[in-house]
């Protein structure tokens, strides 16, 4: 695996505008390696929005977005640098699971074996060759995973991994991210269950309205007050675009 | 070991294009669209008076050209379309973030495919003219005879190019039933166009594709006023440049 520096992301005054709306405002963070980094936020708080620019899918209106100090496009090898499950979509929904990785691997001079390896990581062995659209949302999350996992990268990108898991599946993803943190890999995972993340999470980086609340870690954060989620509602109490109010 | 490139997208291009069924059905309905209007064509003269010409029986066998370019044209659109519809182009951005390495690649693997499934489905169409023909006084057109052969590989070249065409629309349009949409309407208007300026029209439908199709590339001998045939293979191999070029500079700007 690269040396540490090189698995540190950066994002320095990232902003991005989607007409007069900003969805990212000046964000500034330092994700280190070693530890999950959770990325919490409300919804529309710019958690993809962010993860998309870090991966050179959206251009950023100002900022930048660095891994190891370099621009993902500039990365020799992208996937073997950062893996990123950005949502359990990013198939084809007619092609196998095989066919799906062995063209990603091609990609970025991954060996084939490789292929094999993550389909068993994630257990989607016996499932390999079915068409990928026919999956449960918990398989696609696999799926996605094992896209995530197939350069063996250093860092890893992961928006929203548990949506759609049963039981066990959010623990198993639980462990493996653990167990890639626990490796000296950087793990970067945003949500908007603060109650995963608590328990999945080291360090935390809060969003509202695309702007940074709080550059924390779990137990910081939960000891002021009652629960983390009472510590999360007050962070962003005045960042939350949407509210719905009690039923009468 | 210089990190990702043309070689690498190729492979993966290659990978995915042969690793969904719309690819296998758009080529062999491309084939056997033109080995059955060769064979339809062929039937039909075989009772005619008077007896038909060679040429004739060859320009008209080609005929199923028309339907096969829409094909292999659905082909291109959907090898990008097909990843804007799913999602699939989010994964395929991350893995090679210089797109137009990309589109390059793309363009490649398609413009190679096509290519061999057009020149098979032209050969289909050559042979199911002459296969129908066959015990009849229709003299036989012989592939050894020049302009037989031009004309027979000239129209697995336009279906080639038209393919390349459906990948610049595709990557300018981005959505799958509006690029097709657009390109049977760049196949059809133009010839429609031409057609409302009478005698002269043939100055601007020598330009047109479909016109050029039927009248230069897939022909023995080109209608007076039009291009020679390589002519306006090259012209339509120019088309696909302009399309495919502008994709790829609109792609930069673009967020995926």
């Amino acid at each position: 695996m690269l040396p540490s520096v090189i698995r540190v992301i950066e994002l320095r005054e990232l902003t991005k505008r989607y007409g007069r709306r900003v969805a990212v405002d000046g964000l500034s963070v330092r994700v280190q390696p070693g530890v999950v980094t959770g990325f919490l936020g409300p919804n529309g708080s710019g958690k993809s929005t962010t993860m998309r620019m870090i991966l050179g899918l959206d251009a950023p209106d100002r900022g930048e977005a660095l891994i190891g100090g370099v621009p993902y496009p500039d990365l020799k090898w992208p996937l073997r640098t950062v893996g990123a499950l950005l949502d359990a979509g990013a198939f084809h929904p007619g092609r196998s699971a095989r066919a799906h990785l062995a063209a990603l691997a091609a990609s970025n001079d991954i060996p084939g074996s490789r292929v094999e390896q993550v389909l068993r990581i994630v257990g989607l062995s016996d499932a390999a060759t079915r068409r990928a659209g026919t999956y449960s949302l918990g398989m696609r999350q696999r799926l996605g995973v094992a896209v995530a996992l197939l350069g063996d990268p250093g860092v890893l990108l992961l928006d929203e991994p548990v949506n759609g898991l049963d039981p066990e599946g959010i623990r198993w993803i639980r462990d493996l991210l653990r167990g890639l943190a626990a490796e000296g890999r950087t793990v970067f995972v945003s949500s908007h269950l603060i109650a995963e993340m608590a328990l999945t999470a080291d360090r935390l980086v809060v969003i509202g309205r695309g702007r940074l609340l709080a550059e924390t870690t779990v137990a910081e954060l939960a000891a002021g007050d009652d629960s983390l989620e009472d510590a999360f509602f007050r962070l962003t109490s005045q960042a939350t675009d949407y509210r719905g109010v009690g039923a009468s | 070991m210089n990190g990702y490139g043309f070689r690498q997208a190729a492979r993966m291009e290659r990978i995915k294009l042969g690793s969904v069924r719309s690819t296998w059905w758009l080529a062999i309905a491309a084939v056997v669209s033109m080995a059955a209007a060769g064979a339809g064509v062929g039937l039909g003269y075989r009772s005619h008076t008077p007896v038909a010409t060679g040429a004739q029986i060859l320009n008209n066998s080609l005929g199923g050209a028309i339907v096969a370019q829409l094909l292999l044209g659905a082909l291109g659109v959907l090898m990008v379309t097909g990843e804007y519809g799913t999602g699939m182009i989010r994964s395929t951005f991350a893995a090679v973030p210089r797109r137009r390495i990309v589109v390059a690649a793309k363009a490649a693997v398609c413009g190679g495919a096509a290519l061999t499934i057009g020149l098979v489905a032209s050969f289909a169409g050559y042979l199911g003219g002459q296969l129908a023909i066959r015990g009849t006084a229709i003299p036989a057109a012989s592939l050894g005879d020049g302009p037989i052969l031009r004309a027979v590989l000239l129209t697995g070249v336009y279906l080639g190019a038209t393919a390349l065409i459906g990948v610049g629309i595709g990557t300018i349009v981005r959505h799958s039933g509006a690029a097709i949409g657009t390109l049977f309407g760049l196949m059809f208007v133009p010839m429609i166009v031409a057609g409302l300026f009478g005698e002269s029209g043939i100055a601007v439908g020598r330009f047109v594709p479909l016109l050029m199709l039927l009248n230069s590339i897939a022909v023995t001998s080109p209608i007076p006023g039009l291009f020679a045939g390589w002519v306006s293979v090259l012209l339509m191999c120019g088309y696909a440049a302009a399309a495919i070029l502008c994709g790829g500079l609109l792609l930069r700007h673009r967020d995926a």
